[in-house]
């Protein structure tokens, strides 16, 4: 915790933390200094002037507040009639030549020229010569938009592609009213972060194409969430939205804030994996290639429970469900293993945020003890004439060829989220709720415990996986059974789980019980 | 402020209205006298010949909605969803697409309205910002023998034309 200091806003004294801008700090004790061109993650620029404050008895007397590291006893003017002044003409500035097209804009309801507008601005405009016309609609690669009339100018971007990715495909050329983002001839943005620009557009100037037009930002509604694309687990806003006579479906991810897992940022792949939740999902049961209940495929599959049979669980399921499914195989007295060098595609992370391995808890199951050796695996493959698989795809992204043989001439049933080849195979097939519509905790690759909770509410709602464990016969299934199973395994998780995750020891992140 | 009271004389108390038979043949008397005016010539009828005559529609009548176009003909719609928003019943369904005529990027594949759940408040009309939704049709009643037809989609809501002058309306506080 840093050294807190006393300064006087507007008169009244507030404590905040020392080594912070005037922005970040005052931000904390619910103080908003409007802002264009700052942001946390890319630091001060200070070119949008925006978030100009009075500092009595300061020289200069007026100072850009995300330049202004906070001091004790500063005495800070937002509400006298000169800084309403200078925020008003600011956003006039700002909006001479804005095209006001927010009704086709999707940023419209979450723009921050919108509600300055509302809060610092409410006047008409007094220009009367015609607007400068600029670039709409360019394809700036990697799905995203460019529309050079409405952007501020507030480099948000240019600064991100130069000082986070480090590619630099953006940049403001020209000056004055001419001045606009653009890319260099035939260089398009090109790297796998790109629609991180998106979001940190404050204005409509930068919007997704995957986006594009779907929904209007108000009617969405958005939920916590822990991104499934890879084992980093970033923290995300699940935005989804049920419109009338239809089924709530996601429209889009965007990354939450979580210093100590993704920061401000995610990943393109990640961004877009919401297209797996809605889409390729089994729905339906199966049982010898005819849709049934739920009921009766899960019938048919516990009579085919015996120690003869192999389950397979998947490293993409959360710990609860991993204990449940666990506890069904010792009840069932059968071998558990968690195979699944599919999902890890090699030379594929970039050792930020995109990781090589693409599941997200395999952390977890080495905390439960489930083995996940190739070796183990095919050897009680040899010795089982059926298999068991929980949502673990044995043949995702086109791997595990050598196992098909073996598997065709096996009982296989799949209790999955997705259509895949293996539950197009299987003598049973069980749908299960994904990781959007049900709740539970995953272990990032960095130890990191996470809990998300259930965002997506389906009209007729599967069941999750525990459920299904339950179904079957696992003896652990009710929530406080597993918490205080949860509790057993990893002894460092006392109380819930915090907000931003809890970093397991690391004594406790290489406990592999035997 | 004071209170004015007029007290009302009570009928029915003289013998003549307690035997009741002389009162029913004197109302029989004005009941049939209407329908002998009525027998005797049409045009003199109390009330209109609905539906041969139609009443007259002021032009602020919130009637049936249409969506209206540039004068090219093209929609002014630009699927900003406003309209919906604003909708106390939630019967209007968007769904917008890319806009290829160049006047703007963005416009409705689908505009249907639920004519059975619309209230008619009007709320549309003013939340539009482009003036696409009106209720100048004049239609004010929309009867169907089964729910689909009273299900209007974008077609259907471009097709019909305004019932009033540009300038008529307009003085309706448009």
């Amino acid at each position: 915790m840093a050294e807190m200091i006393k300064l006087f806003v507007n008169g009244v004294e507030v404590e905040v933390e020392s080594g912070k801008n005037l922005i970040d700090a005052l931000k904390v004790v619910g103080i908003e200094i409007p802002h264009f061109c700052y942001h946390p993650a890319l630091g001060a620029d200070g070119n949008c002037r925006m978030c100009l404050v009075g500092i009595e008895d300061g020289r200069p007397p007026l100072v850009p507040a995300c330049k202004t590291p906070v001091a004790p006893g500063m005495k800070v003017q937002l509400d006298t009639g000169k800084i309403k002044k200078i925020q008003q003409d600011m956003m006039e500035f700002q909006l001479i030549n804005h095209p006001i097209d927010c009704p086709v804009c999707d940023q419209a309801g979450e723009c921050t020229l919108q509600d300055y507008y509302m809060t610092y601005d409410a006047q008409d405009s007094r220009m009367t010569v015609p607007v400068v016309s600029k670039g709409k609609k360019m394809d700036f690669g990697c799905g995203v938009v460019h529309d050079q009339e409405r952007c501020v100018l507030c480099a948000r971007c240019v600064r991100f592609t130069r000082l986070i990715t480090k590619t630099g495909e953006l940049g403001i050329v020209n000056r004055s009213d001419e001045a606009r983002v653009t890319t260099f001839p035939g260089r398009p943005l090109n790297n796998r972060y790109a629609l991180n620009v998106v979001d940190l557009c404050p204005v409509g100037a930068m919007t997704s194409q995957d986006f594009r037009f779907k929904q209007r930002a108000w009617f969405l509604t958005r939920d916590k969430g822990i991104c499934h694309g890879c084992s980093k687990g970033c923290n995300i806003f699940i935005d989804h939205n049920r419109e009338k006579y239809k089924d709530d479906i996601i429209y889009r991810f965007r990354p939450r804030l979580n210093e100590q897992v993704n920061g401000y940022f995610i990943c393109d792949e990640g961004r877009l994996s919401y297209h797996a939740e809605n889409e390729g999902r089994l729905l339906a049961a199966r049982v010898d290639g005819k849709d049934c209940s739920v009921d009766h495929a899960v019938q048919a599959a516990r009579k085919a429970l015996g120690p003869k049979i192999l389950m397979l669980v998947s490293p993409e399921c959360s710990i609860e469900e991993m204990i449940a499914i666990k506890a069904l195989a010792d009840a069932v007295g059968t071998k558990l293993s968690g195979y699944s060098d599919g999902y890890i595609k090699a030379g594929d992370g970039d050792g930020w945020l995109i990781q090589d391995d693409k599941s997200a808890n395999r952390a977890g199951l080495a905390k439960l003890g489930i083995d996940a050796t190739k070796e183990t695996f095919n050897g009680a493959l040899n010795s089982s004439d059926a298999v068991i698989s929980f949502n673990n795809d044995l043949f995702i992204h086109d791997t595990g060829s050598e196992f098909r043989q073996k598997l065709e001439k096996m009982k296989v049933i799949a209790v999955s989220t997705h259509n895949n080849t293996l539950t197009q195979n299987a003598a049973i097939a069980i749908p299960v709720a994904s990781y959007s519509e049900s709740s539970g905790s995953v272990i990032n690759k960095d130890g990191i415990l996470q809990h998300f909770g259930r965002a997506v509410q389906k009209n007729t709602p599967l069941a999750d996986m525990t459920q299904i464990a339950g179904m079957l016969g696992s003896p652990i299934v009710t929530e406080s059974d597993i918490a205080s199973e949860m509790k057993k395994v990893l002894p460092s998780l006392t109380e819930v789980i915090p907000e931003g995750g809890l970093k397991l020891t690391e004594s406790e992140a290489a406990h592999v019980p035997a | 402020m004071s209170v004015t009271v007029k007290i009302m004389e009570r009928k029915g108390s003289s013998f003549l209205e307690k035997i009741y038979l002389f009162e029913i043949f004197k109302g029989m008397r004005v009941t049939l006298g209407h329908l002998w005016r009525n027998l005797c010539d049409n045009s003199r009828l109390y009330v209109r010949h609905y539906p041969e005559v139609k009443p007259e529609i002021t032009p602020r009548w919130r009637g049936r909605h249409r969506l209206t176009t540039h004068e090219d003909g093209t929609v002014k719609c630009v699927a900003c969803f406003m309209c919906q928003t604003n909708c106390p019943a939630k019967c209007i369904m968007i769904e917008a697409g890319e806009r290829m005529d160049g006047k703007s990027e963005k416009v409705p594949v689908r505009f249907d309205i639920d004519l059975l759940e619309c209230i008619y408040c009007g709320y549309c009309v003013e939340a539009c910002p482009m003036d696409a939704i009106r209720m100048d049709t004049g239609i004010f009643s929309v009867t169907s023998y089964d729910r689909e037809s009273v299900f209007v989609g974008i077609d259907e809501l471009l097709a019909t034309k305004g019932a009033f002058d540009e300038e008529e309306y307009k003085k309706g506080g448009a």
